[in-house]
């Protein structure tokens, strides 16, 4: 479990590798009408709602072995 | 709480939010303008202008006559010759004499175009008119505003609407609107089961009501970084990160009120594991939980509209009004609240569910 939250944790720090090329002026998130902003957004939503799934497969985890 | 194990509203919840992120994915941006080049004319000069367009139809069947304006202020001016070069390209010639320079003012010309098939479109303030210092009195071609004759100004195609600074982030609007949505509805069944325990005190409506603060601030999260992100790119263009959050803080009512929200839901989640006497511990937190939903509502729903704020529709105006959303948006938007609301339940019967089961154990 503590492997796999690792993990998640791990992707999630590519993230701010788009953040650093934003000093830049070819703004990677401006680019073709802004659409990586929508692809951000999503991904936010989708990682936020993976992470609360792990944590009540922790608490599951947790009855199971009991 | 037979809701908890029927499964027909959980279908209903995937089936809908998988038509909203195809739909978000294939439907394009509307018909709009991309840029104008050059961005500058002289006076008492003829300049020809390359007009980019985005998703337009200029050489479909259906668009028929393709038509294009200079406009300053409210006034439009036909222009001197105009061609359409491919479907999404145009040509336009335009001059202004020098005698003329003093009418307009602000010297920044909009560009508007209209076909049949994509109604009517422009870029605000495409051009900006570099006027003579000295007037030539010898300049001919004064220009006449004419008024212009248009089938349709609306768009016959399934698309959404083409804003500037916006662009395709339009698409946001299924995914950060109804995260609120979602939290309002979990914090409102949150209420119905602390109420429904202070008159009948039994351990599943204490149940009910922290899980449902708990997966609700799961969607306030989600909405607040969505947010955050959304703005930095639109709002905020050009501003760093820690200005930002600043300025979304102190200048914009809305975010800093629901944080103010959110931080009486997570002392709501302190109380109710600070006190190690269950009957005890639920009484006090369903009180609590009523007293924390009308101070949501006061932040989230009263408090914005009493002053201006970047959101739309705050400051005095009900939020969506016909502006705000078209009707290719709409096809989309109330499914995907529907569809996230439904999603906040299903996280939320589960986690009840395995509450249920531990106390079970326990007991």
């Amino acid at each position: 479990m503590k492997k796999i939250l690792n993990l998640l944790l791990l992707t999630l720090l590519s993230l701010t590798t788009f953040a650093q090329g934003e000093s830049g002026t070819n703004d990677f998130f401006k680019s073709n009408l802004k659409i990586y902003v929508v692809v951000a957004v999503l991904t936010i939503i989708l990682s936020c709602i993976f992470i609360f799934l792990f944590f009540i497969e922790r608490r599951l985890k947790k009855l199971e072995e009991k | 709480m037979n809701w908890l194990y029927s499964k027909w509203w959980k279908w209903l919840s995937v089936v809908l939010l998988t038509y909203v992120v195809a739909g978000s994915f294939f439907v394009k941006l509307g018909p709009g303008i991309t840029s104008v080049t050059p961005v500058a004319m002289y006076t008492d000069t003829v300049t020809t202008f390359q007009i980019t367009c985005y998703h337009s139809h200029f050489n479909s069947d259906k668009a028929g006559k393709v038509q294009m304006w200079f406009k300053n202020q409210s006034k439009y001016y036909a222009p001197l010759s105009f061609k359409v070069t491919g479907n999404e390209t145009a040509e336009a010639s335009f001059a202004v004499s020098s005698l003329q320079q003093d009418s307009f003012k602000p010297a920044s010309i909009d560009v508007v175009i209209n076909d049949e098939l994509d109604g009517t479109f422009a870029l605000r303030d495409a051009i900006t008119l570099v006027k003579a210092t000295a007037v030539d009195s010898s300049s001919t071609g004064l220009l006449t505003p004419t008024e212009p004759e248009v089938k349709h100004n609306k768009h016959q195609l399934v698309c959404y609407p083409y804003r500037e600074i916006l662009y395709e982030t339009i698409r946001n609007t299924f995914f950060h609107v109804p995260m609120w949505f979602a939290m309002t509805m979990l914090l409102f069944a949150s209420l119905i089961a602390s109420i429904s325990f202070l008159i009948n005190p039994q351990t599943k409506y204490d149940t009910v009501a922290h899980q449902a603060v708990v997966v609700a601030l799961l969607f306030g999260v989600c909405g607040y970084l969505t947010g955050l992100i959304w703005s930095k790119y639109t709002w905020y263009i050009g501003v760093s990160w820690g200005d930002v959050i600043r300025k979304l803080l102190l200048e914009d009512i809305k975010m800093a009120a629901a944080l103010v929200a959110m931080f009486f839901y997570f002392a709501y989640l302190i109380i109710h594991s600070s006190i190690e006497d269950k009957t005890k511990r639920a009484k006090v937190a369903a009180v609590y939980n009523v007293f924390a939903f009308v101070i949501f509502i006061l932040c989230v729903f009263v408090l914005p509209r009493l002053t201006d704020s970047m959101h739309p529709g705050n400051g005095g105006n009900p939020a969506f009004s016909k502006y705000d959303l078209d009707s290719t948006l709409r096809m989309f938007f109330y499914p995907a609240v529907i569809g996230w609301i439904l999603l906040g339940f299903w996280i939320l019967s589960v986690c009840i569910r395995l509450q249920f089961i531990q106390q079970k154990r326990e007991s």
